[in-house]
Order: C-alpha cells, then sequence, then structure tokens
C-alpha cells in the first residue's frame, strides 16, 4: 500500500515520437505536427496535436468566435471600454436577453438585438460541433456514442435559450451571458417558478449528476487501483479478461454484492451522464409551460413536507378587507 | 452459487485490517471482515432509528417523512430522543457505518492486491457527510445546524440554508464545486461514450484500440488523455467535487455570515483598480 | 527525466492550492459566529451574525438623547397661543416647546439649532425651506404613528427614528439613472449587472427601489396556482424583486429566512409573523414617498435633490440602518404621545384620527398636505 503503487501521477515520462494519428481516406488531412509536452505528461498522454480541422470545425470555431466577440465587446462597451474595469466588473457584466415586451420579435440591437445574435453564432457552433464529432466517429470506423451523448448536453443547452423561450413566446425568458447574471437566471428562475427543489426532473437530473460524479469516482478509483495489472487498458479487458478486470469485479462483488464488467460500467456510465442533461432540459422545458409553480404542484400530488408551527398563525396581509395591493 | 468462475482462486485469507482470521469470510458474495460487522450494526440500528423516528412523525408518507436534528438551544449537548436526539444518534450510526464500510474496502483491496483508491475516493464523499453533519455544527456551536433526515425536508434546509447567505451561488467554492461536477459528467460521458463507440463498433467494423481512441480525440480536440489519464482525471475531478462541496459549506456560516455576493466585495476593492 | 525534475514540478501544485486557499479566505471572517433560530428544527431558519460586526452595529445605533421631562398638557392650544401652527395645533403650549426641543436634539444638535429652521425674530415665518419641509415631516411622522401600527406598532417612530442627530437621515435613497454608457449600439445595461450596496453587490437590478418603493407594483411574481393559469410576471421582474430582497436583507440585518420559509417564498402559512411586518412596511414606505417625499420637490434648493433632480426618499434602510428594529426595537413614541394620533381639542379643527381604515386616512393626508402649504 505504499505510494508509488497509487499511480496518481507518471513518475517516468517517455517522450518518443510523435504518433501521426489512423491514417484519414484520401483528401482529408490533420494540422499541426503535434509535439511532446511534459506538464501534460504527469497525469494523461504527452502528446498534444495534430488535429483535424475540416469545414465543419473551422466554421464552427468561427461561430463561436463570432459570439465570443459579440458578448464580450457589449460587456467592453458597458463600461466605457476601460480596460481596467472591464477586467474588475467582467463577473456582473452580461449580454442580456430582450425585454419581455419584445416577445419573440426581433429587438433593436441594444436591447437584445446582440443577445439574438450571440445566440444565433454559438447555436450554430454548437451544432457544427456536433456534425464535426458524428463525421470524425464515422471517418475512424467509430460507433456514434459520443455524439449522441453530446446530443443530450445540446437539447439542454436548446431548451434554455430556445425551445422553452419560444413555447414562452418571449426571449427575455432566455439566460443571459454572464458570468454571475446566468447565476443570477437560476436563482431567478426557482424563485418565479416556485422552487425548482419540487421539480421533479430537477431532483433526478441533480441525482444523475451527482451518480455521474460518484460513477466516475468508483470507476476511476477500480480502474486506478488495477494499473499494475492492466486495468487502464479497457477494450482489451473488455475483449480478452484478464486478473486487472476479475479483481475489478471481485471488489465491488464482495463490497456491495453486485458488480458490473468492465464493459457494462461504461453502459451505466454513458446513461447517468447521459441522463443528467436529459432530464434536466425535460424539467427545464415544463417549468412555466406546463407547471407554473413546482411547490404549488409538489404540495398536490402530496409530496411536500408541512412542519409544525413555529409562530402564530399568518395570513396574507393582502386578502384582508380593505388593504391595499 | 454466488461465485463468479474464476473467483475461488481470489478467495484467500488476510488482508484484514483488524481481528485477524476471526471475520475473515464471506457470506453470498459479500465479504464481512471486521468492519462488515460493524458497518451492518451500524446501518441496521441507524435505519430502524430512522423507522422510529418516522413513525414519532405524522406521516409515513416516504417523500414528506422528517428527522430533524434538535433545536440550537441544545447546542452542542444531547437533546431529548423525541426532539433531535435519534438525528444525533442515526448521525452518529452513519457516521460509524460509512467510516466502516470504508474501511471494509481497505480490507478488501488488500485481500485483491489492488490500490485503495476506491476508499479514499468514498473518504471524500465521508469528509464532505462528516463536514455537513459534525464540523460545520460544531464550528456554529450547536447541532441544529445538521441537515434533516428526510427526502424533502432536506432539500427545504439546502433552500433556507442557501437563503441564509442572501444568493448562495455566489459562494466561489460551491462555484468550482458545482463545476466540477457539471466537468465530471461531462468527462464521464464522453470516456464512456469513447470506450463503448471502439468496442461496440458498427456492422463489419473491428474493434479498435488505443490508436483510434487516441486518434479520436487528436483529431476533435486536439489532445487525447490517454487510458491512464482519463481515469487520473476524473478520480481527481470527482473527488474533488465533494471536497468543494464539502469547503462551500463550511465557510457558510463559521467562516462568512453575511450575502455571498458581497463577499466579492474584496475584488471590487482591490487597490490597483479601486 | 531525473528525480529533481519531479520534485521541483511537485511544488507548483501545492503552491497553486496555497494560492487559491488564501484567496477563497480572504475577506472571509472567524468563527464561531452567533445564530438565532427562527422556525421549526432542521429547517434551517436561521439567523446568523457575526459578534463583532453585531457589536459594531450596537455601537452605530444608540438609543435617543434621555428625553425631557414631560410638559403640562392642560392650558391654552399652541394653535391659540402662536401664530402659524398647522401640525402640532393640538399640544399644549409646554408640549410644543417641548417636541420644539427635542427636535433641535435629533436633526440639528450642532447646528444653529432653532435657526435650522426659525427665523429667530419671525418664528412663524415659513420663510426657511427647512421649516416647510419640517412641517411636511412631522405630519408624516403623525401619519406613521396614526395609521401605520400595522408596521410600526406601538413603538413609534420620531425625528431620531431616522434623522438620529443628522439634518439629512443617513440611506435616503435616488432614483439612480445608472452608470454612464457610451453612445451607440452596444448593448445596455438592462437595469442590472452593477455591483452595488442596494443590490448586496450582486448583478441583480440595480434600482429596485424607484420601482417598486413608490407606486404599487407586483412584488410577490409566484403565481398562486400550480399550472400556469395567466400569470404573466417575468423572469426579468424577478430580478428587481430579488434586487428589493437583497436591499431589505442588508437594510434589516437579516437574511432570507427572517421573514420567509425558503421552500415557498409565496407561502403565507409558513412565513414568519415579520413577513407582515415587511409587507405592510413596503406600503407604508410607497405612501410616504408618494405622499410627503415627492410633493417636497418644490421647497428643496437643488442641492438637496439626487442626480435625476428627484428628492430623496425614504426606504427600509432609512429607519431600520442595518438593525432588524430601528434602534434595536427602543420604543419612540412612548414618550412624546405628541407626535401620536392628533388629539381632538382645537381649532381649527383637526381630522379625526381613524386607525383602521386606511383609506379615510389617506383623505386626511390630503387635507392636512393642503393645510400645511
Amino acid at each position: 500500500m505504499s505510494t508509488e503503487f497509487q499511480n496518481l501521477f507518471t513518475r517516468i515520462q517517455i517522450h518518443g515520437p510523435v504518433y501521426p494519428g489512423v491514417p484519414l481516406p484520401p483528401g482529408s488531412w490533420r494540422a499541426f505536427k503535434g509535439s511532446m509536452k511534459h506538464l501534460f505528461g504527469w497525469i494523461g498522454d504527452t502528446q498534444l496535436g495534430p488535429i483535424y480541422l475540416g469545414f465543419t470545425g473551422v466554421m464552427s470555431l468561427f461561430c463561436g468566435f463570432v459570439a465570443f466577440e459579440i458578448i464580450g465587446l457589449n460587456m467592453f462597451a458597458q463600461v466605457n471600454w476601460d480596460l481596467v474595469q472591464f477586467i474588475r466588473q467582467l463577473p456582473w457584466l452580461a449580454l442580456e436577453p430582450p425585454a419581455p415586451g419584445y416577445g419573440l420579435r426581433i429587438p433593436p440591437l441594444q436591447h437584445g438585438g446582440w443577445w439574438l445574435m450571440a445566440g444565433f453564432f454559438l447555436t450554430t457552433s454548437v451544432l457544427l460541433w456536433w456534425l464535426r464529432m458524428y463525421r470524425r466517429a464515422k471517418s475512424l470506423g467509430l460507433s456514434q456514442h459520443t455524439t449522441w451523448a453530446f446530443a443530450s448536453a445540446i437539447w439542454l443547452f436548446l431548451v434554455l435559450g430556445l425551445i422553452r423561450p419560444v413555447l414562452m413566446g418571449a426571449w427575455s425568458e432566455a439566460v443571459p451571458f454572464g458570468i454571475f447574471p446566468h447565476l443570477d437566471w437560476t436563482a431567478a428562475f426557482s424563485l418565479r417558478y416556485g422552487n425548482l427543489f419540487y421539480n421533479p426532473f430537477h431532483a433526478l437530473s441533480i441525482a444523475f449528476l451527482y451518480g455521474s460524479t460518484l460513477l466516475f469516482a468508483m470507476h476511476a478509483g477500480t480502474v486506478l487501483s488495477t494499473t499494475r495489472y492492466g486495468g487502464d487498458r479497457e477494450v482489451e479487458q473488455i475483449t480478452d479478461r484478464g486478473t486487472a478486470s476479475e479483481r475489478m469485479a471481485l471488489f465491488w462483488r464482495w463490497t456491495m454484492g453486485f458488480n458490473a464488467t468492465i464493459e457494462s460500467i461504461h453502459r451505466w456510465a454513458w446513461w447517468f451522464a447521459v441522463l443528467t442533461t436529459l432530464t434536466g432540459g425535460i424539467g427545464i422545458l415544463l417549468t412555466g409551460t406546463v407547471v407554473d409553480n413546482w411547490y404549488l404542484w409538489a404540495v398536490k400530488h402530496g409530496v411536500a413536507p408541512a412542519y409544525p408551527h413555529s409562530f402564530p398563525a399568518v395570513t396574507d396581509p393582502a386578502a384582508l378587507p380593505g388593504a391595499q395591493p | 452459487m454466488s461465485m463468479l468462475s474464476f473467483e475461488r482462486r481470489y478467495r484467500v485469507r488476510g488482508g484484514t485490517l483488524v481481528g485477524g482470521d476471526l471475520f475473515d469470510f464471506w457470506i453470498g458474495p459479500f465479504y464481512v471482515g471486521f468492519f462488515g460487522v460493524t458497518t451492518a450494526f451500524c446501518a441496521v440500528t441507524g435505519t430502524l432509528l430512522l423507522i422510529y423516528g418516522a413513525a414519532l412523525g405524522p406521516t409515513w408518507n416516504l417523500w414528506q417523512i422528517n428527522v430533524a436534528p434538535p433545536d440550537l438551544k441544545y447546542g452542542l449537548g444531547f437533546a431529548p430522543m423525541r426532539e433531535g436526539g435519534i438525528w444525533q444518534w442515526v448521525t452518529i450510526l452513519a457516521t460509524g457505518a460509512f467510516v466502516s464500510w470504508a474501511l471494509r474496502e481497505v480490507e478488501i483491496c488488500r485481500k485483491l492486491g489492488i490500490g485503495i483508491h476506491v476508499p479514499v475516493a468514498f473518504g471524500a464523499a465521508i469528509v464532505a457527510y462528516v463536514t455537513l453533519e459534525v464540523v460545520r455544527p460544531v464550528l456554529m456551536g450547536a447541532w441544529g445546524h445538521g441537515f434533516p433526515y428526510g427526502i424533502y425536508s432536506h432539500l427545504d434546509w439546502v433552500s433556507n440554508v442557501g437563503y441564509q447567505y442572501l444568493h448562495f451561488h455566489y459562494n466561489p467554492a460551491h462555484m468550482i464545486a458545482v463545476s466540477l461536477f457539471f466537468t465530471t459528467t461531462m468527462a464521464l460521458g464522453l470516456h464512456s461514450s469513447l470506450i463503448l463507440s471502439v468496442s461496440n463498433p458498427p456492422r463489419g467494423e473491428p474493434v479498435r484500440g488505443a490508436e483510434h481512441e487516441n486518434t479520436f480525440y487528436r483529431d476533435a480536440v486536439g489532445y487525447s488523455i490517454g487510458a491512464l489519464g482519463i481515469h487520473r482525471l476524473g478520480y481527481l475531478i470527482s473527488v474533488n467535487a465533494a471536497l468543494f462541496s464539502a469547503l462551500c459549506i463550511v465557510l457558510s456560516g463559521p467562516f462568512w455570515t453575511k450575502g455571498w455576493p458581497e463577499w466579492w466585495s474584496w475584488w471590487l476593492n482591490i487597490p490597483v483598480w479601486k | 527525466m531525473s528525480a529533481g525534475t519531479f520534485r521541483r514540478g511537485h511544488l507548483a501544485p501545492l503552491a497553486l492550492g496555497a494560492l487559491a486557499g488564501a484567496l477563497l479566505l480572504a475577506g472571509c471572517e472567524r468563527p464561531p459566529p452567533e445564530a438565532v433560530q427562527r422556525g421549526y428544527r432542521g429547517t434551517g431558519m436561521v439567523q446568523v451574525y457575526n459578534p463583532r460586526d453585531f457589536a459594531k452595529s450596537v455601537a452605530a445605533n444608540p438609543p435617543p438623547p434621555p428625553a425631557l421631562p414631560p410638559a403640562v398638557a392642560e392650558g391654552p392650544r399652541a394653535s391659540q397661543a402662536f401664530k402659524n401652527v398647522q401640525v402640532l395645533s393640538d399640544l399644549s403650549v409646554g408640549e410644543l416647546a417641548r417636541v420644539m426641543l427635542s427636535m433641535t436634539q435629533w436633526v440639528a444638535p450642532q447646528a444653529q439649532q432653532c435657526a435650522y429652521c426659525h427665523n429667530l425674530n419671525d418664528m412663524a415665518s415659513d420663510e426657511l425651506y427647512t421649516k416647510r419641509v419640517a412641517r411636511r415631516m412631522l405630519q408624516m411622522v403623525r401619519e406613521v404613528n396614526t395609521s401605520w401600527t400595522s408596521h410600526v406598532a406601538q413603538t413609534g417612530v420620531t425625528c431620531y427614528t431616522c434623522h438620529r442627530g443628522q439634518q439629512v437621515p443617513t440611506q435616503a435613497w435616488f432614483t439612480n439613472p445608472g452608470p454612464h454608457q457610451p453612445g451607440g449600439l452596444h448593448a445596455t445595461l438592462a437595469g442590472k449587472n452593477v455591483p452595488l450596496p442596494v443590490n448586496g453587490m450582486s448583478s441583480l437590478a440595480y434600482d429596485p427601489l424607484t420601482e417598486l418603493l413608490i407606486k404599487p407594483a407586483d412584488v410577490k411574481l409566484t403565481g398562486e396556482q400550480a399550472l400556469p393559469a395567466g400569470n404573466r410576471h417575468s423572469l426579468k421582474q424577478t430580478y428587481t424583486t430579488y434586487g428589493l430582497m437583497m436591499y431589505m436583507s442588508g437594510a434589516l440585518g437579516v437574511n432570507c429566512t427572517y421573514c420567509h420559509n425558503t421552500h415557498s417564498f409565496k407561502e403565507w402559512a409558513s412565513s414568519p409573523p415579520t413577513r407582515v411586518k415587511a409587507w405592510y412596511g413596503i406600503r407604508m414606505v410607497r405612501q410616504l414617498n408618494s405622499n410627503y417625499l415627492l410633493p417636497l420637490h418644490d421647497v428643496l434648493p437643488p442641492e438637496r435633490l439626487g442626480p435625476t433632480g428627484d428628492v430623496a426618499k425614504v426606504g427600509c434602510a432609512t429607519c431600520h440602518k442595518g438593525v432588524y428594529k430601528p434602534v434595536f426595537g427602543a420604543p419612540m413614541l412612548k414618550d412624546f404621545p405628541e407626535l401620536g394620533p392628533p388629539r381632538v381639542v382645537a381649532a381649527p379643527p383637526a381630522p379625526a384620527a381613524k386607525p383602521v381604515a386606511r383609506t379615510a386616512d389617506a383623505a386626511a393626508g390630503a387635507a392636512r398636505d393642503t393645510r400645511g402649504r
């Protein structure tokens, strides 16, 4: 149990020639030769690059850059083009969606037009990147698990910024582009719609989020603990079971009476990760469109707990006769 | 029979931390060990106490059952069973069960000749639990600051404790913890996808190996962390998600009593740009 | 690579970690805090205080100076003995003198004292704007003590509640036009994203007070039904309501759970009674701003006006000054019945106080308003 067997960092790095990658179909090419980075070698592979650019990749980066610039330059203008204040106030700044009065119309640039444009370019960028992932997997003869997992994340992204605002009939429902402001959005969203903790899909999403983190800790810990038997060479262990995967299986079997296999743990993992954003997106989509107050929804369905009164009973003063609004 | 085909030759004596050979045996697939006995004792007693606590309460509705900590007036002393004492014993027993479980995992690791990464990672989760239920209440001077045992009551606690600091999302450690949870989930999705996509190739394609794994990621993002590296990365970020969660709650109250947005005043007031 | 490189490299993450930890704790406080439970155990409804900050707050909010001995309530009325007594006309001569002396302690102890408001050669003259403002403020104080016992209870208010020996109370507020913006097509701030004490240094609305503390407006946005039933309140409004709540929290030195069980901010049944107090407080502040402060616009000299030319207005913080009860609940009205509901005696006939019906009171306030001019 001494520390050298825990294998958390690479102690001896081997720097060899750069591996150019599996040959691509004729006509495709990769950019940059690739090089060895000592820093990366501490925990991972030392080789950085080469990279495949391709049309969708370049266009995706371009659209992402445009969105980034629209957001950043608007923030910069909001502090009077003062670089120091830009850095100082950056966490508070945002590119805000239009006011509710604009509905789904295209607002003037100052009042949400830039936001709409940034959203368009960011969405295009993300969708192009999705297409790129699909094509990269296909060209290498791999299955599309990454593509569909990514699609689940894009689902949540689209629900937040596009689908739900459209269903609600106003861009103003969407998330602002900003560090603290997007956190304000999440808080306001919960306040306006009666406590998101009582949204069952939000609860499921958090359960899958924590579950994913738990699973990754369990899986990564299991693999790292058997690296001295080659446990990290998972595909080899899948196709030709070795002592590493036997020990992995037995560790969990002896611990909790059940074990996944070296392959099936990745299916558990895939579903947990995918369901995080899938259920999260459903939870957001239902909020405001189908349910207006999640707390009252939970009361209606016998879910919300009640507590013994610690105070004299309180009633709504606005409901008293002669009350002001 | 509960043994896997290859299991018998791994079932060897030894590796225990305490108790020698006394509890060195299996029941069905479960390894027992000294810590298996303490785990079972703590878990069963704690669960029975929770059921007792539920029986004292007004409801058997699973969502609404609530076993709450004592009033603040009891400070760090013991409260009567019906007024938070059950919560106190459940907390003690839960901590005992979690720690026993981790130590039992260590014994299993030793038996199998593998590293203790899993129990150490589980230790991070235990740290988060103990921080919530023991460390923070002690720093604040009363057990009543712990969260109650109940599916929705604990969420109400999270809500109210969050709003004790006006806007909890501005808690920097909470920001880091949430980012780590999201990143871990994304990394898990990417890792599991990659393994499944090379080991379950399209019809007619062979199973692929490390060359394809690395090429796929280098093509896509310019870097492949590698088969060993992804597990190190996943381990580090998932464990840190738990540790930063513990940090974000222990800061709230003991080390910060105001709104979390106000905490950022130090950033706004750095002399270089104030 | 050599082992030496590895060891040197090892320091970097440690140093980074230490730096991150130091940054995280920069500006933090030290345990233990003081906590006050305000709900059922385990709900997390707890007020958390830093005892050192609390001590500072106690020191910064001293009780009012000892009250002058009570005056004889009998005898001729002030309005009969003096010219141009319009608000305190129901007081005896002695009582009027006592209130006037107390006002110098409360509002102008250092400065010119009587001369701050009065022409000493003609005490009845209204030539100084300060006197005309003071008259309006006296009407306001009596209105608060008469019609707003739902908020101030029997504690009541005097000039001291806000003024604390200052000519202009601290924590009055002006409409905030927002930071200067360059012209052009760039996106506006949309009324938020500027950290200020009013919004608790968050990026929520930076001037929730103008929108919510002058005219009647919806503070509560959450729907009364589980399913959508025509509740059109937007997320943008939530930033303003949340901003107001940040302000109120700072004004009272309390957190959200002082008035809410946050499992449902909307639900009254699980709310502490403090929320009702606060509800009346919001209505009181609106009425005071609309009926007493805004009409002073033409009375005040330009230097007393705000950046948009508006008068200083009251908010929760103007009285509370960071404390859950102003001056930690020191009784104000007890020693000054003169500032309570007008006593029915004198001519010209003062409108009778009707502490229950608020609409009637508003009318009475308007009536006094005309006389006050």
